[in-house]
């Protein structure tokens, strides 16, 4: 699901919607903590955190006809960071599966101070590099378990003359 | 929708349901008692463009499923980007395809032929226009030449109501077009004026004419 925005850097857009899917999958024991004095603020909010269901599509092999995968429960919200004129104030949005208001805000809070380049530039090494590294782990333990479960399937050969008697049958 | 856009985006209402119940409930009073200004009391942040009392009933009454059409002064304002936001309504470019129309004071509204009619199994599925004038009084002078006397369901005997902000000859053309209106129901568009503070139902069953 975010294999697109993990293996590929383009744009500026792209690089937004780079760190808004990381801040997405973050866990609250990271995000929380990075945030500092910005996760405890009152937050203006341009559109309260609200849960509902989002419909996933999936390709039969990547390429095949589009078809409805199921529905996942997904938390949005909208925000504006306090700044001394409306105009200025960063616009946050985010986007993250599952319920959790605080979660959906943390990432929003984060994803309007990334907007601003000044911040950006510490945040990215007290946030986003941990949660690079944090994924990346998760990524690794969940391949390692799926390979402690592998099965080789082996097609064994037919010996010819076993099923003679079925051919005798057709004929 | 970038995020240059939703810079200059303001909040809506701040208790969701509270605050577009309320509109609801002043919509309905409005429709109910067509001619009588009702207040619109809310604390939503509006857009510069486009009186408040407009924006508040669309924010209220739209949602995904609504198709809105905008006059030019509206059309790619902050209103619409706002409306855009919290409603997720469509935005068309012909009157006849939208369920909503907002029309803003200064622009020259279609005529109501352009806008969808219903049918006549379906007559709910014309067009309901929010027209901006820049006031709205309940006149109780006896004879005031300049104010219209509004008679139909809803209303006891007669109600007087002046409209401020329409120019004579808009005001004499709109009020032609909804005669026209009147002729073809049960099809026909349903009338909001919209003053910066106050709105007036004007449902199609309303019937107007100019004092004097």
């Amino acid at each position: 699901m975010f294999h697109a925005f993990d293996s590929h850097s383009a744009s500026p857009h792209g690089e937004r919607a780079q760190w808004m899917a990381l801040l997405a999958r973050a866990p609250m024991a990271l995000l929380d903590p990075a945030l500092g004095q910005h996760a405890h603020g009152a937050p203006r909010w341009l559109r309260p955190p609200e849960t509902g269901l989002m419909m996933v599509q999936g390709r039969a092999g990547g390429t095949g006809e589009r078809f409805n995968l199921g529905e996942v429960t997904v938390t949005r919200c909208a925000l504006r960071l306090p700044a001394q004129r409306h105009e200025d104030a960063a616009v946050g949005v985010a986007y993250v599966l599952g319920r959790s208001h605080r979660h959906a805000q943390l990432a929003a809070v984060a994803d309007a101070l990334l907007q601003d380049p000044a911040l950006k530039v510490s945040l990215d090494a007290t946030l986003l590099a941990p949660l690079r590294a944090h994924l990346a782990r998760e990524s690794e333990a969940r391949h390692v378990r799926a390979q402690s479960s592998k099965v080789e399937f082996f097609t064994v050969a037919r010996q010819s003359g076993t099923n003679s008697e079925d051919e005798e049958d057709g004929a | 929708m970038n995020p240059v856009d939703l810079k200059s985006v303001g909040a809506g209402f701040s208790e969701l349901s509270f605050g577009s119940q309320a509109v609801f409930r002043a919509a309905l009073h409005a429709l109910s008692y067509p001619g009588r200004p009702v207040d619109m009391v809310h604390d939503a942040e509006v857009p510069t463009q486009g009186h408040a009392a407009a924006a508040v009933l669309l924010l209220a009454l739209l949602d995904p499923d609504c198709r809105l059409w905008l006059s030019p002064a509206l059309a790619g304002s902050d209103a619409a980007a706002w409306l855009r936001f919290h409603c997720g309504c469509v935005l068309v470019a012909e009157p006849a395809e939208a369920q909503f129309a907002w029309v803003a004071a200064g622009d020259e509204a279609p005529p109501f032929a352009c806008f969808a009619q219903g049918s006549d199994s379906y007559p709910d599925q014309s067009t309901t226009c929010v027209l901006e004038v820049s006031g709205v009084v309940e006149s109780t002078a006896e004879l005031d030449p300049a104010s219209w006397r509004l008679q139909g369901p809803g209303i006891r005997d007669l109600v007087s109501l002046r409209v401020e902000g329409l120019a004579p000859s808009t005001a004499a053309t709109l009020l032609a077009e909804r005669a026209r209106n009147h002729a073809t129901f049960p099809r026909g568009v349903d009338l909001f004026l919209a003053s910066p503070r106050q709105i007036v139902g004007l449902p199609r069953t309303t019937r107007i004419a100019l004092e004097g």
